[in-house]
């Protein structure tokens, strides 16, 4: 079983804490280890696969376009690369405004503001001045993003010196590093300046202080070779330095206790922040990046992925003019669509790691006023930015959604109980009962929610949760999640109307009103969007009970009520599945949304092979084909999900590839640094990091699909992928890793390993295979396509 | 007087121009003969008093600082920094550290005969007369204390009678017996100019070019060397008969050559380059836009209004030469702060004027230069892409956010510029076969003074948001060749209303034009032996600027905006990428939603 044994001790002690009932607050900011150095000093390799390369920087005006993110999975920035003025931006996860947000509106909706729900916000800006290196009067300039190695190389020639910075952000160190280097007899003259962005003062440290409580600091150190590097007022300045380090961290108190109101008061960030520079600047930047690769690629090279070559024309070109080329030639240009899911991986690996999980923008901000307060939504968002995770061998970064879900569950559970069913809420249960969980469309990592009720965000957020046990089979995991999934079942118990369906005898469980995300009627009863997914949440709740073999007779309950629950039908008129219970289409036809699709994907429930009736199925894509596929960002990525599941390659494929498009002038598309740019208002685009993992996820999707006891090979393989290609390291529900090869559209190889699971056929086309394994044990497959 | 305010002239004029400054001094009429030295060989023998433009002239003005809000320029009031002592301020500026680079104008901009609530004065003639509190000493005065420091002067008025003038008709006329100002408007006192400030003038009346005569004595009895006549139209935001000057502009060439003194006649805003033949004949230089002042907290914004003359420049472009130039107005790149501009931006500017051979006068704060506006402004290199004998760059790409113009020298090389005009940074490339050859090219960075080496069929340079660089290429290569399809040939597609139409400017003498509105041209059988992106030579019509749709084959459109040729008879071309396979392709022009300029040909490079 190829699991990573350092995992195990953090696992443990998180499944003790979870059984204990007091839930282990790891804090996100803290003293760390002493950092495991890897003794390999070998050269690293440059594998052009892997790197995204540029030859424009980022200004403060583009650095949400062009500014190269770099995380440690807590501690990100967004880098300029400016020769003259190198800007990192830097963020932490937990870096929020507001709180527990704790007092109804009139109409028993959450407030949704900066101060009360509060946003993600920056933690400061780094600035290192060269004032000789003005852009205007550099040549060769070009930058490069190793997603392999993890590291920004900026280099530039001035006056016949090549100058050369890498970035890059050190989970092991746990800070930022930048360092300059140069080759020909050039020096380093300038300063470095670090500064809070809610109004401190420049320094080599500060420290301050939300409304809320929550305290954060930040530290920078630098040091130079063969010249000088002096504090100088609020700046670090250096002078005729050969070589130069800066080291920069920082952080908050925040904790993910609700016990503490998410606070550790004892904790000092800006201190913390100065011991972290202190010692992470006692090594040599070649030892900090050694550290640095070595954990990065622990997690990079679990996948690996070829989807073909693509021309030396192609490759001649940076990754923007790549972008255009595709998107102007309509030709397949298959190393950079490989490396744009590459990139999802690195964003994950570098934004969800240790510490709050990925919201809007991710980690990656412009200004401290993100849109949607860079917040958690759950009816869609957070769930897709972690759909791609376990499918690209990332199920470590899904354990801080886990560990966020967990340690918002007391606060859920306390606000569900005294303001769901307020006189004033229209979603509150007519039953007049209450029990279990639920939440907001947002949420905070406060304890709190945001903006209108969302009743059916505990069971979507549970779904997810569960199809992680699946991937990975992890019993832990499993025991972790249970009170999420009970407590949702219970607030559904509680929720749930009887009915009987107009024109029969038939009685049915039907959700009470709510909102089918984000359109339509405010207070439709029994929509599909709820019905689906807590017929999901249901059988999830069902199947995790018996394996735990835990509560066995309110299991039988649950499944009582799931057997009454109404399910969606084909609409006589539309000839759609029925977002609403009724015949007509009461939103907008080309919605962002799919909700009412989510039991083809994320879900199960519909699905082409014969066990769903015909007639969903083909309801089912008629209404996504009226959606269209001129959506945007995170919109495209579902339903190329759902083309993937429909085995509708070459609409999968558009799809993508309309999200490849690149996005000028803030249009929907792909920004230079990949970004997923979504025009909110003409002319206006701002990012969410959706798409950024959706897209990635559709790729896979399109390549393996997978539920417990099935995996099929490439079951949407488009034209353009077709002629060869690898996947490596991709994982499938039920337990296992599939690598698979292909040739000529067809599999010519496949290897099945168990990371947990036993049984399962493996189909192509019309072949299908029974594999049996043990976890640890692997099967390889080469006549799948004979 | 006390030194020759022709300093910069050949040698050979020296001495005739010291007797000419000797003369004017003395105020006396200065016999016209005097005037003759500095006439340019190829101007007609009336132009003589257009001789000082044989280069784009240089210097500094004074509306930029005037028309600022900038703390602490204006204190008495919006334009109250035009004052005797700011001029000379600026004047012993100019001489200390621009004159030995050849800046060499003084020009004092509007307001010089208003109060400080901008009140006009007249004299007993009808003619502007000083400010007494804003020039004490006089205008006379002024001039004489410029040229003391081996400098010109240069004064300014509004074309035709201004209102203030006319006196009830009653005012005499200077040095013309029995005439008055009602003998020189038109009886219905119809207005002109850019403001409406004036009684347009009657030219058939034979009092009226006296009026002019007068005006211009007095400037040249003061010993001016240069003249801004503005509002003149058509222009100056004025169309149709009533707003065309043609007439005054006219008078106003024959009276400065009467008085025997050299006088620049520059003509401001926005000239109607329809009339381009009238302004080259009558004046040494017009201006192409509408102020770049933005009459804000600073003296210029680049989107208000720097970045316009990207667009509107090139249609003028082939008008310029010596003894009558492109002026694009005043050059703010002096003090970031004071110019409300960034770093790239003013080297932008700076490199847009030098390689249009624009005049370059700054209206910046000469006593406050910042190193980096110094440089700027300094740079001999850039200076002898705008005084040198090279023809005025254009553009050799569309007009799209990420643009090159050169300019082919006469000693074979290039003046090559590459311009991001977008918000952010970004890569600009100047592809050697856009230029007309192909191989290797050495490389001159001008701002940086530096030799780059050499550059195998392009060169690529990141630039940041609105930057630029400004370059000399020296081909080592080899010519290139190209295929040439012509727009008219029947086996194009045509398709939508496109059609082909007569046009004499066009090789082949037809055109297809019409593309507008779904208008589509297709050539469709563009060979080339080799895959890849070539930089296609497109030979266009366009009276304005307008966007077109390109794509080869199958791909999808790019939108490229190509500038005004100024009218529908003159043929100018741009490049553009396509990208070509092995063999046969089409390459289509599509209006889309818009117009589309009329295309004459394309040459496809043999090799990309």
């Amino acid at each position: 079983m190829d699991m990573e044994p350092a995992h195990l001790p953090r696992r443990a002690l998180l499944a003790a804490a979870a059984t204990t009932g007091a839930l282990a607050a790891l804090p996100t900011f803290t003293a760390t280890a002493v950092p495991q150095r890897p003794a390999d000093t070998t050269a690293f390799t440059n594998d052009p696969r892997h790197q995204l390369w540029w030859r424009a920087p980022a200004d403060d005006g583009s650095m949400i376009e062009q500014g190269l993110p770099v995380g440690n999975g807590r501690l990100g920035a967004l880098a300029s690369n400016d020769p003259g003025r190198e800007t990192l931006l830097i963020t932490d996860a937990t870096m929020w405004t507001g709180g527990l947000n704790d007092s109804l509106d009139a109409d028993g909706q959450f407030p949704y503001d900066r101060d009360h729900f509060g946003s993600f916000t920056l933690l400061a800006r780094l600035t290192v001045d060269i004032p000789d290196h003005d852009l205007s009067a550099v040549t060769g300039y070009r930058r490069t993003l190793d997603l392999d190695r993890a590291v920004v190389t900026t280099s530039y020639v001035r006056s016949r010196v090549t100058y050369r910075r890498e970035i890059f952000a050190s989970r092991p160190d746990d800070v930022i590093v930048l360092h300059f280097t140069q080759s020909g007899g050039g020096r380093y003259t300038g300063t470095v300046t670090l500064a809070g962005t809610h109004g401190e003062d420049a320094g080599t440290s500060f420290a301050a202080s939300f409304p809320g409580g929550l305290r954060y600091g930040a530290a920078v150190t630098a040091h130079g070779d063969g010249g000088r590097v002096t504090v100088d007022g609020p700046h670090v300045s250096f002078s005729g330095c050969e070589e130069l380090t800066v080291v920069v961290s920082g952080g908050t108190n925040y904790v993910p206790d609700a016990a503490t109101h998410y606070r550790n008061p004892s904790l000092d960030p800006e201190r913390l922040a100065r011991t972290k520079v202190r010692d992470a600047a006692a090594h040599s930047a070649a030892t900090l990046l050694r550290t640095h690769v070595a954990d990065h690629r622990r997690l990079y090279g679990r996948m690996d992925l070829s989807l073909g070559t693509s021309s030396a024309e192609q490759r001649s070109l940076d990754t923007w003019e790549r972008l255009r080329a595709r998107a102007r030639d309509e030709q397949p240009d298959p190393e950079l669509e490989a490396a744009y899911l590459q990139f999802g991986r690195y964003l994950m690996i570098s934004g969800s790691r240790g510490s709050l999980p990925l919201g809007l923008q991710g980690l990656w901000l412009d200004g401290n006023d993100p849109d949607w307060m860079g917040d958690y939504h759950t009816d869609i968002n957070i769930q897709m930015n972690y759909w791609m995770a376990d499918r690209a061998g990332l199920s470590d970064c899904f354990d801080a959604l886990t560990d966020y879900c967990l340690a918002q569950l007391p606060s859920w559970t306390d606000l569900t109980h005294r303001l769901f069913n307020d006189p004033r809420n229209r979603y509150r249960n007519s039953t007049g009962k209450i029990a279990g969980w639920t939440l907001a469309i947002s949420t905070n990592p406060h304890g709190g929610n945001g903006w209108w009720w969302h009743p059916a965000g505990n069971a979507w957020l549970c779904n997810s949760l569960w199809e992680h046990y699946e991937f990975t089979r992890s019993s832990s995991h499993l025991e972790r999640i249970y009170p999420l999934l009970k407590g949702a079942c219970e607030f559904w118990e509680a929720r749930l109307l009887t009915t009987t369906l107009p024109g029969t005898t038939r009685e049915v469980l039907i959700a009470d009103s709510d909102w089918s995300p984000e359109h339509g009627p405010l207070d439709a009863k029994g929509i599909t969007y709820v019905q689906e997914l807590v017929w999901t949440l249901f059988g999830n709740y069902c199947a995790a009970a018996a394996e735990l073999k835990r509560d066995t007779g309110y299991a039988d309950t649950v499944a009582a009520l799931r057997r009454g629950l109404y399910l969606p039908q084909v609409s006589p008129t539309t000839g759609w599945l029925e977002e609403w219970m009724s015949p007509d289409n009461l939103g907008e036809t080309t919605h962002r949304h799919l909700s009412p699709l989510v039991g083809l994907f994320p879900g199960d429930r519909i699905r082409p092979d014969g066990s769903t009736p015909a007639e969903i199925v083909k309801g089912a894509t008629a209404l996504l084909t009226a959606r269209g596929t001129e959506s945007f960002g995170w919109a495209n990525a579902w339903r190329s999900l759902c083309r993937a599941r429909l085995k509708d390659a070459e609409t999968a494929y558009r799809l993508v590839v309309n999200n490849l498009r690149p996005s000028t002038d803030g249009g929907n598309g792909t920004a230079p640094n990949l970004f997923d740019i979504y025009e909110v208002a003409e002319g206006r685009g701002i990012f969410q990091i959706d798409a950024n993992f959706g897209t990635p996820a559709a790729m896979i999707e399109m390549l393996l699909y997978s539920r417990p006891g099935h995996l099929e090979l490439l079951p949407a393989l488009p034209d353009a992928w077709a002629a060869s290609g690898s996947l490596t390291g991709a994982g499938a529900r039920g337990g296992f890793v599939v690598d698979l090869r292909w040739q000529d559209g067809r599999p010519t190889w496949a290897r099945i390993r168990s990371v947990g699971g036993r049984t399962t056929t493996v189909a192509y086309a019309g072949t299908v295979r029974t594999v049996r394994l043990k976890p640890g044990e692997s099967v390889t497959l080469k006549d799948l396509a004979r | 007087m006390r030194s020759s305010p022709y300093a910069v002239l050949p040698a050979r004029t020296l001495r005739a121009a010291v007797v000419l400054a000797l003369a004017a001094g003395a105020v006396t009429v200065a016999p016209a003969a005097q005037a003759e030295p500095t006439a340019p060989a190829d101007r007609t023998a009336d132009t003589t008093a257009s001789a000082p433009a044989a280069k784009p002239y240089m210097g500094w003005s004074s509306w930029s600082m005037q028309s600022s809000k900038y703390p602490g320029l204006n204190p008495d009031g919006d334009y109250s920094y035009l004052t005797e002592a700011n001029v000379l301020k600026q004047t012993d500026a100019l001489a200390t550290k621009l004159k030995k680079f050849g800046y060499e104008y003084v020009n004092i901009d509007a307001g010089w005969w208003s109060d400080k609530s901008w009140k006009p004065g007249y004299d007993q003639y009808g003619r502007q007369k000083a400010d007494p509190d804003r020039f004490p000493s006089g205008m006379k005065a002024v001039a004489d204390r410029i040229h003391a420091k081996g400098l010109k002067a240069g004064i300014y008025l509004p074309v035709g009678l201004e209102k203030g003038a006319y006196g009830g008709g009653k005012v005499p006329i200077w040095n013309a017996d029995g005439c008055t100002t009602a003998d020189i408007v038109y009886g219905d006192l119809r207005t002109t100019n850019g403001w409406d400030s004036a009684y347009k003038l009657d030219f058939s009346r034979p009092c009226t070019q006296k009026y002019i005569d007068s005006q211009a004595r007095s400037i040249a009895d003061w010993g001016y060397d240069f003249l801004k006549l503005d509002g003149v139209g058509p222009g100056s935001g004025k169309s149709g008969d009533q707003y065309d000057n043609v007439a005054d502009v006219a008078a106003w060439h024959k009276a400065i050559a009467a008085t025997g003194r050299p006088i620049h006649l520059e003509l401001s805003w926005s000239l109607d380059i329809g009339h381009a033949a009238d302004w080259k004949k009558y004046s040494n230089g017009w201006r192409v836009d509408t102020d770049v002042e933005c009459y804000c907290n600073t003296l210029v914004s680049w989107e208000n209004s720097v970045d316009d003359r990207w667009d509107d420049t090139p249609a003028w472009t082939r008008h310029a030469g010596p003894g009558g130039w492109n002026d694009l107005d005043a050059l703010d790149v002096g003090n970031g702060e004071m110019d409300g501009l960034t770093k790239a931006e003013r080297q932008s500017y700076a490199t847009l004027w030098a390689i249009a051979k624009s005049p370059l006068y700054t209206g910046d704060d000469l006593t406050r230069l910042d190193s980096y506006g110094l440089s700027l402004l300094t740079n001999r290199e850039v200076i002898a892409i705008d005084q040198g004998a090279a023809p005025p760059a254009r553009p050799v790409t569309a007009s799209d956010p990420q643009q090159v113009w050169a300019a082919k020298n006469p000693d074979g090389t290039y003046t090559v510029a590459l311009f991001n005009l977008a918000d952010a940074p970004a890569a600009v490339t100047a592809d050697w076969t856009a230029l007309g050859f192909t191989g290797k090219a050495a490389v001159r960075d001008l701002w940086n003074h530096e030799n780059l080496g050499t550059y195998q069929n392009k060169i690529t340079q990141s630039l940041p948001a609105h930057g630029s660089r400004l370059f000399t290429v020296t081909p080592r290569g080899s010519t290139l060749t190209t295929t040439a399809y012509e727009a008219e040939s029947p086996a194009n597609t045509l398709s939508g209303n496109a059609s082909v139409a007569d046009c004499s400017a066009c090789s082949g003498g037809k055109k297809t034009g019409n593309l507008y509105l779904g208008g589509k041209l297709r050539f469709n059988d563009v060979v080339v032996g080799k895959a890849g992106t070539y930089w296609v030579k497109v030979a266009y019509i366009s009276g304005d600027a307008r966007s077109v749709d390109v794509f080869a084959n199958t791909g999808n459109p790019t939108r490229h905006k190509f500038p005004s040729t100024g009218d529908w008879g003159t043929v100018e071309t741009v490049s553009v990428p396509v990208t070509l396979k092995a063999g046969s392709n089409t390459i289509t022009f599509d209006s889309g939603t818009g117009y589309a300029p009329d295309i004459d040909r394309i040459d496809v490079p043999k090799t990309s």
